[in-house]
């Protein structure tokens, strides 16, 4: 048993043994977990990954004369401004207001920028009162000049994170990246067994006050993130899934561009990755038991993020060790595993801290409150206005064709039931694929006579029991008008068209009174 | 070795290829292909002993043939070493290295260019 106070000592009399969180899981192997306790006093953590929920406040100090700012846009991304008249707070998943610029330059990047020293320009209004007349200013910033520039992140350092695959057959863009067609490839996040909260499981050492290693500076965790979720099912006393999370506070004067980058996920956002190391005190023989766990012993489940849902099925259980290999096996296929944050800086940051430590630069601190370990799980959002499912949309009957049908008779058939859509079935009305109104006209300019010369063969399907505003999306994505709705034994049941989904809208504004 | 091979619209109908495959010992992939009624492109990968034998009958044929000169490079000063490129390459030409950096290998690299656009901090850059 030792004391944070009695580690400290040793830090300043230069005695204290630290090793990182990959050392100990040998050191416990070897020395066994009794010997490690003993020996060691600190091991230290390491992560470099993507964390969306992240940000500033900066100060800009007082115009002369005075503005009270309503809106700020730094570098053309717009900062929140509703606190006090010169603060703002500009979050990393903010995209530019620049149409042509987007998310290729957010937030994020405006946090890097500033950390990088880069001049930012800063635009700034105001509706005027008596105390600050001045309603309008442009003008440029830096790291120098702003008071102060303090970044605090609602919700960092998740402790695990699902692995992402799609299994649907288009390439999906999301914030776990660029996911491949039928499971094409699988993304994960966590840093593993050099991951802070893995090493602390059941928070017995982190809590307010705990100093850690923030971008390059000494930053302070304020207490548990937004979404710390103690509830999630455990293996190896680690959680299977995204868990416990920080709040953390640090000051971007002292941080190095090193460890914190903008970046962005292609067709998704920007993000900011965060390095963030954490120092595990090792108080006792649980602590360390705790930290010797391994890539092998931390199970992640591998999500299917093809489906739009809250919560998305999980293909199958992997383990960090296996994710790490660069592929792993699901139903006899190999599959090529990628990581989205980087195990080499996160190592880079645990030496790091180590040596601050061992130079005698950073003492640990106590928390004056532990995080919460039992009884916090978020719960989601529900929506006043229900969603609707496609199979609740009043449709047309449905009307269908052959493949050899001829091209007049169809378009005959269209004509008397005012459609522009028309899925081709098999005998048993299994699709086959689809015609609009545009085939036919194509087929009559070019001669073609049989329905299978024009129609289209891939067909975007829409499914029953899927909500409404995703096919929404999905019309918006593929450019097109309608799309067939299949049944689970995949007959064609009906046709939900842009014009359905319109009159949906204008259905539920009037109810609403819009 | 990788190089485009183009076609003229007259060379579309003519089986240049498939006498190249029949006649020498070459190993032939076609990497990507653009080819309509108005001529088009090919980007071949071509190996083997008679490969440049091979080569000389289809320049002579007709088609015009330029050696790929690409170069992939990553910016080691954006790259953070995520890897999220690395699963996504169709010719495992990224690889995370023993030390855990992520490395582009230019001479398995096809140009797909799914990397350039996949990686979160543009570090990787296509060049042909």
């Amino acid at each position: 048993m030792k004391t944070i106070e009695e580690i400290n000592q040793r830090i300043k009399d230069g005695d204290a043994v630290v090793v990182t969180a990959a050392e100990m899981t040998q050191i416990v192997n070897e020395n066994g977990v009794d010997k490690a306790a003993n020996d060691i006093d600190v091991v230290t953590t390491g992560t470099f990954g993507a964390m969306c929920s992240s940000g500033a406040f900066l100060n800009f100090g007082h115009t002369d004369p005075p503005i009270k700012m309503t809106k700020t846009y730094l570098n053309g991304v717009e900062a929140y401004s509703g606190i006090a008249a010169v603060d703002s707070y500009i979050g990393a998943t903010q995209p530019s207001r620049i149409p042509e610029i987007g998310i290729d330059y957010g937030g994020a990047h405006v946090i890097e920028d500033l950390i990088r020293g880069k001049d930012i320009e800063l635009i700034a209004s105001s509706y005027g009162t008596d105390c600050y007349p001045l309603t309008e200013l442009k003008t440029h910033i830096n790291i120098e000049n702003l008071n102060e520039a303090i970044m605090v992140n609602p919700r960092n350092c998740y402790q695990n994170y699902a692995a992402a695959i799609n299994t649907t057959d288009e390439t999906i863009y999301t914030y776990m990246g660029t996911l491949l067609p039928n499971m094409g490839n699988v993304s994960f996040s966590s840093a593993g067994a050099l991951s802070p909260l893995l090493n602390d499981p059941y928070f017995q050492t982190i809590g307010m006050g705990t100093k850690i290693f923030m971008c390059g500076a000494e930053g302070y965790v304020i207490g548990e993130g937004t979404q710390h979720n103690t509830e999630v099912q455990r293996k190896n006393g680690v959680p299977v899934n995204g868990a416990g999370t920080l709040m953390l506070k640090g000051d971007m004067k002292q941080m190095d561009p090193e460890y914190v980058r903008g970046a962005t996920m292609p067709k998704y956002g920007s993000t900011l990755y965060v390095g963030l190391g954490i120092p595990i005190p090792i108080l006792n023989n649980d602590i360390a038991q705790r930290t010797a766990i391994s890539d092998e012993d931390i199970v992640c489940q591998i999500m299917d993020y093809g489906t739009p849902k809250r919560s998305k099925p999980v293909v199958i259980e992997s383990n960090y060790k296996q994710l790490r290999s660069g592929s792993v096996e699901i139903d006899g296929v190999e599959i090529e595993t990628s990581p989205l944050s980087s195990y080499k800086k996160a190592l880079e940051i645990a030496l790091e801290l180590k040596s601050w430590i061992n130079k005698g630069d950073f003492l640990l601190t106590n928390p004056v409150k532990l995080l919460k370990s039992e009884g916090s799980s978020p719960r989601p959002l529900s929506i006043r206005r229900q969603t609707v499912l496609v199979n609740e949309i009043k449709s047309k009957p449905l009307i269908t064709a052959n493949p050899t049908d001829d091209i007049r008779d169809v378009a005959k058939r269209m004509v008397q039931n005012s459609i522009n859509h028309l899925p081709v079935v098999d005998a048993d009305q299994k699709l086959l694929g689809i015609v609009t109104s545009w085939d036919i006209a194509n087929a009559v300019a070019k001669g073609k006579n049989m329905l299978k010369d024009v129609m289209t063969k891939k067909v975007v399907i829409a499914r029953e029991d899927e909500p409404v505003d995703v096919i929404a999306r999905r019309i918006d994505k593929h450019e097109i008008s309608g799309l067939p709705i299949i049944s689970k034994n995949n007959r064609v049941m009906g046709m939900i068209t842009a014009e359905d989904i319109s009159r949906l809208m204008c259905a539920r504004n009037l109810k609403d009174g819009v | 070795m990788k190089a485009w091979l183009k076609f003229s619209p007259e060379m579309v109908n003519k089986a240049v290829i498939t006498d190249l495959i029949k006649n020498y010992d070459v190993s032939f992939n076609i990497l990507r292909a653009d080819i309509n009624p108005k001529g088009g492109k090919m980007l071949i990968e071509i190996n083997g002993s008679e490969a440049e034998k091979g080569i000389e009958y289809i320049e002579k044929a007709g088609i015009d043939v330029s050696p790929v000169k690409r170069v992939v490079k990553k910016d080691t000063d954006l790259c953070i070493d995520c890897g999220a490129c690395v699963s996504i390459c169709p010719v495992k030409a990224i690889v995370v290295e023993e030390d855990w950096t992520v490395d582009v290998n230019d001479t398995e690299c096809v140009g797909c260019k799914l990397c350039t656009y996949s990686c979160p901090t543009k570090a990787i850059k296509v060049v042909e």
